[in-house]
């Protein structure tokens, strides 16, 4: 049992916990984006005949919420995303910790052209997607799910995205998503030992166009709903 | 030409340092840069001040032993080239170029441009080798290995153990030179009995000398000399995976 605690110590044991809560996260990404891409469906495809007749897009999204608090199997990988999240946090803390240790002197002149600044600031964007997270769920989770005052999730979230720096704050979070989730899958697959050439080849394009997708949809809801 | 040197200058690892300016006319473009330093140092000899003291020893890019960052860059601006390979014509008439040792938490300075990187030496003694005699070169060309393996084990089998990719890596992972080594047994047919037990082995010393952990930002693999891929640092992962979960303890 000593050295299987391998798989999630040491500098590479790490990384591995660290690639597997990041994809995970951003599976449930997807997900999340599917939902919320009911926020931007144009009025005139409603009433939805062949889907329990939805009246109208407000319906429709608070149905689509209401499904996601009472469905059991949801709560569980609910619980198990949450999970995900703080074991990305501690272990990303955990790294960039040691990781400073193990830095000498600082250097007079440094040279970033060799690297990405989306690869060297990681931890940046991570700590900015962080506060946001943490913003996001105070102003829909914990409303919604937890304290329960706001019963209508539709209304919330359209009065939030009439604010227009709530708009800006939305997109800042966003862009840095972009950002993590280009890196993010590539280095994971790099952290898993994925090593074959061309395999690695396509997930670098994968990486960087499914990062850029994913940005994008999510960054168009709150504009759309600015100006609905 | 004309160069103006910015040079760290440190009496040992418990004393301070400090960047010391120093100009040099008269050089010949054809010069390698520490040629240059040898001739700042004949001066400073004449003088009667103590001499520049830095690492090297080939002189003809094989050993490892020159160091040095040149404004930022491991072994200067020509990526993929060790120090001693590295010549004035790549650098323009009166620059100014600021030199400074390798640095990092498991390469302490010893005095001036030198560092102590035997952290590195010790990481092989963990697990950089194969304890079975392959006798002599009858013998390992009757063993036989695939043309394409034995390419990529030899590619592996390059890395000259310099720490360039240290000395640039944000996090001082060494993880690209460990890679190096875990990839050239881990491909050969002598490599694979002590396999799993090395790449755990020589990934824990690793750790344990100070190294930090990789983030792929892959700026080893462009300054690293003998142009060690990036992707060996997948493998070596994969193998560090396969080994932690098949050992038996
Ligand atoms: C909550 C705040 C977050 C922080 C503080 C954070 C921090 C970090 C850090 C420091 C790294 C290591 C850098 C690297 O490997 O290149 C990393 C990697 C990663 N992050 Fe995050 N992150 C956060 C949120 C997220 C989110 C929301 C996602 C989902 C898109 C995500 C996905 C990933 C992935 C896939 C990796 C690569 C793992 C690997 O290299 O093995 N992270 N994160
Ligand atoms: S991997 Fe390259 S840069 Fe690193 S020690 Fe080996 S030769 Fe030097
Ligand atoms: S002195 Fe031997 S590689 Fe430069």
């Amino acid at each position: 049992m000593a050295i299987k605690k391998g798989l999630f110590k040491t500098s590479v044991g790490r990384k591995n916990l660290m690639a597997v809560t990041g994809l995970f996260i951003v599976f449930f990404l997807i997900i999340h984006l599917i939902g919320n891409l009911i926020l931007i469906i144009p009025d005139s495809f409603f009433p939805i005949e062949f889907w329990n007749n939805v009246a109208n897009q407000h319906d429709m999204y608070n149905a689509y919420s209401h499904f996601l608090v009472h469905f059991w199997p949801i709560t569980i990988v609910a619980w198990v995303l949450y999970a995900a999240i703080a074991l990305h946090i501690i272990d990303a803390l955990l790294i960039t910790l040691n990781n400073w240790k193990a830095k000498g002197e600082k250097y007079a002149v440094i040279d970033n052209s060799t690297s990405t600044w989306i690869s060297r600031n990681m931890g940046l964007i991570g700590t900015i997607i962080g506060i946001f997270i943490v913003m996001h769920m105070v102003q829909f989770w914990l409303q919604y799910k937890v304290l329960k005052i706001e019963h209508d999730l539709y209304n919330l979230v359209l009065e939030t995205f009439k604010i227009w720096w709530m708009v800006v704050i939305y997109e800042i979070g966003i862009i840095a998503l972009g950002f993590h989730i280009v890196h993010g899958i590539e280095s994971a697959h790099r952290s898993l030992g994925i090593y074959p050439k061309k395999i690695m080849h396509i997930i670098k394009y994968i990486a960087l166009y499914f990062g850029l997708v994913m940005a994008l949809l999510y960054a168009i809801i709150p504009i759309i709903l600015y100006f609905k | 030409m004309k160069l103006t040197l910015k040079i760290w200058r440190q009496d040992n690892a418990k004393t301070k340092g400090k960047l010391v300016s120093y100009d040099l006319s008269d050089l010949s473009s054809d010069m390698s840069f520490l040629e240059m330093l040898d001739v700042l140092n004949e001066q400073l000899a004449v003088k009667g001040e103590r001499v520049v003291e830095f690492d090297h020893d080939c002189r003809e890019g094989i050993c490892g032993q020159c160091s040095l960052v040149i404004n930022g860059q491991a072994h200067g601006p020509e990526g993929h080239y060790t120090t001693c390979q590295t010549h004035l014509r790549s650098f323009k008439d009166g620059e100014t170029l600021y030199v400074e040792p390798f640095r990092a938490n498991a390469f302490p300075v010893i005095r001036d441009l030198k560092v102590d990187r035997t952290s590195m030496d010790r990481i092989i003694q963990s697990g950089g080798y194969i304890s079975s005699f392959t006798g002599m070169a009858p013998e390992a060309n009757s063993t036989p290995i695939h043309h394409d393996i034995a390419e990529s084990a030899f590619d592996s089998a390059a890395c000259i153990g310099c720490g360039a990719c240290v000395a640039t890596c944000k996090n001082s992972s060494a993880a690209l030179f460990v890679s190096a080594k875990v990839g050239h047994l881990a491909k050969l047919p002598q490599g694979q009995v002590e396999r799993m037990e090395r790449v755990i082995a020589m990934v824990t010393t690793h750790d344990d000398e100070g190294f930090g952990s990789c983030t792929h930002t892959g700026a080893c693999a462009m300054v690293c000399p003998q142009e060690v891929q990036l992707l060996d640092i997948a493998r070596m992962n994969f193998e560090y995976n396969r080994a932690v979960c098949l050992v038996k303890d």
